[in-house]
């Protein structure tokens, strides 16, 4: 198992992707993050004052911006394999296909660990000169700040991990980010707000992986609708990323390698 | 540059270290245990059948692959070849029967690299990837030194290109990468799917005697699948044959020749009178005229043609018997068994 570990750590350092998926996550979060402090206290934002618990979570929350990119570099990870046929030196050299899937699911969740430590440490970086610079304090452990920075790593950590779980599953690399992407930022939203018609439907809502994912942070809650506990958001989240997991796992064992 | 039998790596340092986990370290070298499989690593197909839809790509397919020789598995495009060496190599699951290697399926196999080496179509690449990084993370995947990826690559001559990204290789550097990666473990079995495929004759010919090489010292047992007989037919010592996902033929060259039927060409000023001797001989015999006015006779021995034209006065100007060549050989027993396929049910004639 140390080996196939080795082997996929191999494998990510020795492409692109995950850095040029880094430069894109830092980006998000920067500007984010960077937006967000700047337009606080602005004539026309109706944000709460930096000192308040509320928006300081909120703004270090806003570090799980880029699970979006860890859930794409988890889809890459295994369907570029697919892709290139590089499966096929992959099974041979260890035909338990399922302790390759067990070491990239790993792997993945690894890469998201690091996209989401390098995420906080750029919002602690902008933040902290510029709350000084402004004459506020951040209080730390008063605001639960921690806790919010340990959710924002289970999240984008998580979010890796499902999708190399929709990336084992779909196998085709474009349909599985495209129909990631849409899924998140299409269905979600229309779900979301058709809860507001049919009070049923929201409480389906509340356990779909993007509302679970928002609950893990509690902010961004601009749609209005109920959130799950952090606790729970964080049990639900990891429940579909185990599940993918495990169907992805199941699927790469039993289905002809292309 | 040719791998020794059981020495694979002498490392410049004197420590244990430099060799694989499971080597032998004897001072100098790095020694190859056995792999623990005592059976010898004889590839044995029976009774493999694979359905895709409503396609049988491979029925009810039996043969053997013996250690020691080089076998070649041929058939035309579309003949079931890769798709049995996918499921020898456990890529993809059998409908029913079953192959081993060694006695054993491929997944179970105590250390697959090191017994099977594979090169299935030459394009497993990741094109933004290093041809050494390529080979690097398979030999860690193995346990075996990452340092056995350079050797691996100047064994197949791509020293010079170990560092660039495959995307920009060539299709015979890819051939020899695939190759590179199938040999880290130093394989009692190698399978090569149409592994001539976009080599230049030199890199053909350098293919030959690594074979050649790996089966007649290490005793290692080799399976080439190719669909042309003519650039396998100066490698193998045996041949499968292949046509439509059944088994045509299968043995030595020369059994392959001795069934093959000749013919006899003879030229004669008058080719009617010729024409009219030859239908004296009797039995099965046929005579077509060559475009050259010359006649080609099928069913007879130039000895048989010789008497006939003799005794009837006819004045002949040559006559040689022709051997037909393994490849013509190979195009009709093909062509017999696509003409011979299984009719597909046709829907009842109308009454």
């Amino acid at each position: 198992m140390i080996k196939l570990l080795r082997a996929e750590y191999q494998k990510v350092v020795t492409t692109r992707l995950w850095w040029g998926m880094l430069l894109g996550t830092l980006f998000l979060v920067g500007v984010a993050v960077a937006a967000q402090i700047g337009t606080n206290g602005l004539a026309r934002s109706a944000a709460p004052p930096l000192s308040t618990g509320i928006e300081q979570r909120s703004i270090f929350g806003t570090s799980a911006g880029g699970d979006i990119f860890a859930l794409v570099v988890g889809i890459i990870f295994i369907t570029v394999e697919f892709r290139h046929f590089t499966t096929r030196p992959t099974f041979l050299g260890e035909p338990h296909r399922g302790r390759v899937i067990f070491a990239k699911i790993i792997v993945s969740g690894a890469v998201g660990f690091v996209y989401g430590l390098a995420s906080i440490a750029l919002t602690i970086a902008i933040a902290v000169p510029w709350f000084s610079a402004k004459g506020v304090t951040i209080d730390w452990s008063g605001n639960d700040l921690y806790v919010v920075m340990l959710a924002v790593l289970a999240v984008v950590t998580i979010y890796a991990i499902v999708g190399l779980g929709i990336g084992v599953l779909v196998r085709n690399q474009i349909a599985a980010v495209i129909g990631s992407l849409v899924y998140l930022f299409v269905f979600e939203p229309l779900v979301a707000g058709l809860s507001h018609l049919w009070s049923w439907l929201g409480d389906i809502y509340e356990f779909l992986p993007g509302a679970a994912a928002q609950a893990v942070t509690q902010i961004d809650n601009t749609r209005g609708n109920t959130m799950l506990v952090p606790w729970a958001g964080g049990l639900v989240l990891l429940g579909w990323g185990l599940l993918f997991a495990l169907l992805g796992w199941l699927e790469a064992v039993h289905r002809d390698v292309p | 540059m040719l791998p020794e039998a059981a020495c694979w790596r002498r490392p410049s340092r004197s420590d244990a270290a430099a060799c694989a986990e499971k080597d032998r370290f004897d001072g100098t070298c790095c020694i190859i245990e056995p792999v623990t499989e005592t059976e010898p690593p004889r590839i044995v197909v029976s009774g493999l059948t694979k359905q895709f839809g409503d396609v049988k790509a491979v029925s009810d397919l039996s043969f053997t692959v013996e250690p020691g020789s080089v076998t070649g598995f041929l058939g035309p495009n579309g003949a079931g070849k890769t798709t049995t060496l996918r499921m020898i190599l456990g890529l993809a699951r059998a409908d029913s029967g079953d192959a081993t290697i060694a006695g054993r399926h491929y997944i179970d196999l105590a250390d697959p690299t090191r017994m099977v080496g594979a090169v299935l179509e030459a394009n497993s690449f990741h094109p933004g990837r290093t041809a050494r990084n390529h080979v690097r993370i398979y030999c860690t995947a193995a346990g075996i030194p990452t340092s056995r990826a350079d050797e691996v690559l100047a064994l197949v001559g791509l020293t010079e290109a170990a560092r660039k990204r495959t995307g920009g290789f060539s299709l015979g550097m890819r051939q020899r990468l695939a190759l590179a990666t199938a040999l880290i473990g130093n394989p009692k079995v190698l399978i090569l799917d149409e592994p001539a495929n976009g080599l230049d004759p030199e890199g053909i010919a350098w293919l030959r005697t690594l074979v050649r090489h790996l089966a007649e010292t290490q005793g290692c047992t080799v399976l080439v699948s190719s669909h042309v007989l003519s650039e396998v037919e100066q490698t193998v010592d045996r041949v499968v044959i292949l046509a439509r996902g059944r088994l045509i033929r299968q043995g030595t060259l020369e059994e392959l020749a001795s069934g093959s039927v000749g013919s006899v060409v003879a030229r004669s000023p008058d080719p009617d009178a010729l024409r009219a001797a030859v239908g004296s001989i009797g039995g099965d015999v046929t005579a077509t005229a060559e475009p050259d006015g010359a006649l080609r006779i099928t069913g007879a021995t130039p000895e048989q043609v010789g008497r006939a034209a003799w005794s009837k006065n006819v004045e002949l100007h040559h006559l040689v018997g022709e051997q037909a060549s393994l490849e013509e050989l190979f195009l009709s027993l093909t062509a017999h068994a696509t003409l011979h396929a299984p009719p597909s049910p046709s829907p009842p004639a109308p009454s």
